[in-house]
């Protein structure tokens, strides 16, 4: 997952490096930071990296970003640490991502809650799937789940998130709108990371793989795995638009792992509003599609207040279904 | 001796971990082993390797004199001062302090622990953070 | 014959004045960082990210530069382990064993020209294996389920008895106590947090980096307080430095141990989530079993030196098989590499050696290149590496503390981690006293994780059925090693051992 994570920012950053000019900003920081919630090398590490540094070729903050790892809790000593002692800090972004979201919907962050930040703006986004084996006899999501649906002990499915964590819910999501009641008996299998399920799933270990797309891509290419369906509201460009989606196959279930900033929940309107811009301005160019397209990251073009009404909106969604499986109370 | 109650210690700890794995809040979306099994199987051999040090004791270790212990309860403190002070006093004042205190226990004169420890902390900071872009703790004056 | 055409593209690619400064670069920063106790390889790379990117360096340029850091922290690791008693970083541990002695006994210099040419022999070997056998080790990688690696942790664990305490039970224990630290934090099969006494910090469990720097270079520091009796015995670390190169038949006897141990820990490193630690730990209990027949491991013999670094520089060979050829880490840091990969943009996995053939080869021949310039850097330099212990302790030992601490506060940013760290200071070294080995406590907080996942996924994917770890040829072998090997010989040995004494203690009675 984490890889995913990489991936994107990264391509973030690039867009940035190749962004041109940007609108004049009223707003100056002093002492921009970012705070990355796990240690260096990490998808939020990355998030932060990039971003700061492409910010600042473009002409768009007039020092270096710094960027500060504060790793613990899954972010929650991060989130923790900007709710308590850092609540009014003008300079300062935090990088989050889905697992933000889900852990925050959970309580796995004790004590707090999605309300104590301001959610700046989110820089892309990368669709969940569910591949099996390319020898496998699956060839839809509906044939998957109707065997889960008979006996659930046949099918194992391995993922790169914990148990309840992103890569599990998207198909407990699947399995829920296809009607399966229980969806506690659906066997999960967590790896750590999306390489290493994928692999369990050529060893023949697990039956079917949950992950991001760009997880998957080297192994469809190689004809290794296939991919029986994308969480995607429609079909994906470029190279992608082979696959199916979950929606068209009659199963309404999207799942999309996205990545972003939040920022001190006592900064200014005028900051907040400025880092919005900014990040805006990093966002838009003809470079970020091929950038995109490249990488199967799709489109989430959000800031300000849009924004903050979708990581409401996801943590609601999440809060829901793991009541339903059990995780939270 | 010492290996006795080492050992009985060992037993507590093992029991104490196997109560503390015992009271593990199982969520409802459990895999087929649960989360206790592999602590209390950890805890099974914490408990029965102590037991056997208990019972068949090494020769007793030489432990130091009260005063060297002393020393050694010192320099946990101040390095405990260290890790708390750090984000405060920021990066190059708390290492020098410390680096210091250590340099003059290990037997350095007054002089030359300062030195040691201006030396290290200005030392670090330059290769740890000029150098290679760690970020150290900023403290009031900015390093 | 293909694959040396592309080899030689590749040297094509990676001989340029640009690529060599930068191997060179990356060689010499990252054996500093090796052998900085608290910077590994993992975040040698990681900090070095920004570098290459700031620098605006293509995709191979940077690989160049990233994986030389990764080949130099390898060879670094082993200075401090030799001249300390400290790892840089956690595959050095094994070469404390044997390497720390040999400095005592006045062979300083030896131990670090025997281990910079063993960590060669290592490095060599695994990138050769990269380049001929990758495809085929890839299928190897992909025998092992969660069963067989649980077995493989097992057997690892097994092997223990006897690495380095004559005490079994002590040895145990130390084991038991890491595998227990692993446990703390959020279950990752479950998500329910265990042993965490509502700390947030510690969700993510403790980072062993904390565990090794605490228990091996804080206990030293304490031990260094507790041995200073005034002013005038300050000096009792003066250690003789003795030779710097060692005899030809020094090397002459450890080239079967380090042909054996580069084959060993390349497996190990080929295993996703094996990788060098487990090469250099099994690279050395497995020659201990095989050579050891005086019982000279562990007092400063010249193959317990060259066994850990050759099996930790050809897993650290060996773990780029996985990653380039599936996209699967193997190791922390090559986590690192293949998210810097990721980030220029190249997939790994089965089509990298067709799509982008420059970028694979111009990193093989890079290899090469890092690893001959490594061999040539650490030799001469050995003579300036031994002056450390000509440093007074009262210097040496408050750089090294400072050290520690901000490897791990600059990477961390916690000064709860500080904490932590402490308080492993202080159970190191009341430990050490009681003479309980650290070395399995590392390896159980490194291993616990991965163990007692494999356990579990494996019995879930049976529906509950233990049998299932011992359901495959392969699970059934490496059980059969580990209790055939390992496990019986420490009770038929106690036995012989015992019968020897009764009938000594007869004879004796006889004769009086």
């Amino acid at each position: 997952m984490s890889f995913t994570a990489i991936r994107g920012l990264i391509a973030a950053g690039l867009v940035g490096v190749v962004a041109v000019a940007a609108n004049a900003q009223d707003y100056s920081f002093e002492n921009p930071e970012c705070i990355a919630p796990a240690n260096p090398g990490g998808g939020w590490d990355f998030t932060c990296r990039q971003v700061g540094k492409s910010l600042q070729d473009l002409g768009l903050i007039d020092q270096t970003m710094q960027v500060v790892n504060l790793a613990g809790g899954g972010g929650g000593v991060a989130f923790a640490e900007v709710v308590n002692k850092r609540g009014d800090d003008n300079d300062l972004i935090v990088a989050a991502s889905s697992a933000t979201a889900t852990r925050l919907a959970q309580g796995a962050y004790p004590g707090n809650t999605m309300d104590q930040v301001r959610w700046l703006a989110s820089i892309g986004a990368d669709y969940g799937v569910i591949a099996v084996a390319s020898d496998s006899e699956i060839d839809t999501l509906p044939q998957l789940l109707d065997q889960i649906k008979s006996d659930p002990t046949t099918i194992s499915i391995a993922g790169g998130s914990a148990v309840g964590g992103w890569d599990h819910l998207k198909v407990l999501i699947a399995a829920n709108t296809y009607g399966i009641e229980d969806v506690r008996s659906v066997k999960y299998i967590a790896f750590d990371g999306g390489g290493e399920a994928v692999t369990q799933l050529l060893a023949g270990s697990v039956q079917a793989f949950t992950g991001d797309i760009s997880e998957a891509k080297g192994f469809v290419d190689s004809g290794d795995i296939k991919v029986i369906a994308v969480l995607s509201p429609e079909r994906l460009g470029g190279e992608f638009s082979d696959f199916p989606t979950a929606r068209e196959q009659g199963i309404d279930a999207i799942g999309a792992n996205w990545r972003g900033f939040y920022a001190p929940g006592g900064m200014s309107d005028d900051a907040y509003d400025a880092w919005v811009a900014k990040i805006a301005d990093l966002y838009a160019s003809d470079e970020w599609k091929a950038v995109m397209d490249a990488n199967g990251l799709a489109p989430l073009d959000l800031q300000g207040a849009e924004f903050q009404q979708f990581v409401a909106e996801s943590v609601a969604k999440i809060q829901d279904i793991s009541r339903e499986i059990g995780i939270i109370k | 001796m010492s290996d006795r109650i080492f050992g009985l210690f060992g037993v507590f700890l093992a029991i104490g971990f196997a109560v503390s794995a015992l009271t593990i809040e199982e969520s409802f979306l459990s895999d087929a082993v649960g989360p206790k099994a592999f602590p209390l199987i950890v805890a099974t051999i914490l408990g029965l390797s102590s037991a056997v040090i208990a019972l068949r004791p090494d020769p007793e270790p030489a432990w130091p004199a009260l005063g060297r212990l002393v020393e050694i309860v010192a320099a946990v403190v101040v390095m405990i001062l260290y890790a708390e002070l750090l984000p405060v006093a920021g990066f190059v004042t708390a290492t020098a302090f410390a680096a210091g205190y250590l340099a003059w226990r290990l037997g350095s004169g007054p002089v030359e622990a300062a030195l040691t420890g201006v030396g290290t902390s200005v030392g670090i900071y330059v290769i740890f953070h000029l150098v290679l872009g760690l970020s150290l703790a900023r403290g009031p004056w900015g390093f | 014959m293909e694959t040396l055409a592309s080899l030689g593209d590749g040297f094509a690619i990676a001989l340029t004045w640009q690529n060599l400064l930068l191997a060179f670069l990356g060689c010499f920063l990252g054996t500093v960082m090796g052998a900085l106790p608290g910077l590994g390889p993992s975040n040698g790379v990681a900090i070095l990210i920004p570098l290459a990117f700031t620098l605006g360096l293509g995709a191979t340029p940077s690989l160049i530069l990233l994986t030389s850091v990764y080949y130099g922290a390898m060879y670094g690791g082993r200075i401090s382990s030799i001249l300390l008693n400290i790892p840089g970083d956690e595959p050095a541990m094994m070469t404390c064993l044997d390497g720390h002695p040999m400095a005592k006994k006045g062979m300083a210099g030896e131990a670090l020209s025997l281990s910079g040419i063993a960590s060669f022999v290592g490095a060599f070997f695994a990138t050769w294996g990269l380049i001929l056998l990758a495809p085929q080790l890839v299928k190897i990688a992909l025998l092992f389920g969660p069963a067989e690696y649980f077995a493989l942790f097992a057997l690892a664990f097994m092997t223990l008895g006897g690495v380095s305490s004559t005490n079994q039970a002590k040895s145990a224990f130390a084991a038991a106590l890491g595998l227990g630290l692993a446990t703390i934090g959020v279950d990752t099969q479950t998500g329910v947090p265990r042993f965490t006494f509502g700390e947030v910090h510690l969700y993510d469990g403790l980072d062993f980096l904390v565990a090794i720097v605490g228990l091996f270079a804080l206990s030293e520091v304490f031990i260094f307080l507790e041995h200073r009796h005034g002013g005038s015995e300050t000096e009792g670390r003066k250690l003789e430095i003795g030779r710097l190169y060692p005899p030809l038949s020094m090397i002459k006897s450890c080239i079967p141990t380090m042909l054996r141990t580069s084959f060993l820990g390349f497996l190990a490193g080929v295993l996703p989530g094996a990788g060098a630690s487990l090469g250099s730990f099994i690279s050395y209990s497995m020659e201990k079993r095989l050579v050891d027949k005086e019982g000279t491991f562990g007092t400063g013999d010249p193959r317990g030196v060259a066994a850990p670094e050759a099996g930790n520089n050809a897993a650290a060979g060996g773990a780029l098989v996985p990653m380039l050829a599936l996209g699967v880490p193997g190791s922390g840091t090559t986590a690192v590499l293949l998210a810097v990969l990721l980030a220029l943009n190249i997939t790994p996995g089965p089509l990298l050696f067709t799509q982008n053939p420059d970028v694979v080869w111009g990193l093989i021949a890079a290899l090469f290149i890092a690893n001959f310039m490594l061999l040539a850097m650490n030799i001469p330099m050995v003579g300036l590496f031994t002056r450390v212990l000509m440093i007074p302790s009262r210097v040496l030992m408050p750089i090294v503390a400072m050290v520690s601490f901000v490897g791990i506060y600059g990477i961390s940013g916690s000064s709860f981690d500080l904490l932590v760290m402490i308080g492993f200071g202080v159970m190191g070294w009341a430990l050490r006293k009681l003479d309980v080995p650290l070395v399995p406590i590392i390896l159980g907080t490194l291993l616990g994780n991965a163990m007692e996942n494999n356990l579990r996924r494996a019995i879930t994917i049976d529906n509950g059925n233990w049998w299932t770890l011992v359901d495959s040829p392969l699970a059934i072998g490496l059980w059969t090693i580990a209790l055939i090997g390992f496990v019986l010989p420490l009770i038929v040995g106690r036995r012989v051992k015992a019968r020897m004494h009764k009938r000594r203690d007869e004879e004796g009675a006889i004769s009086d």
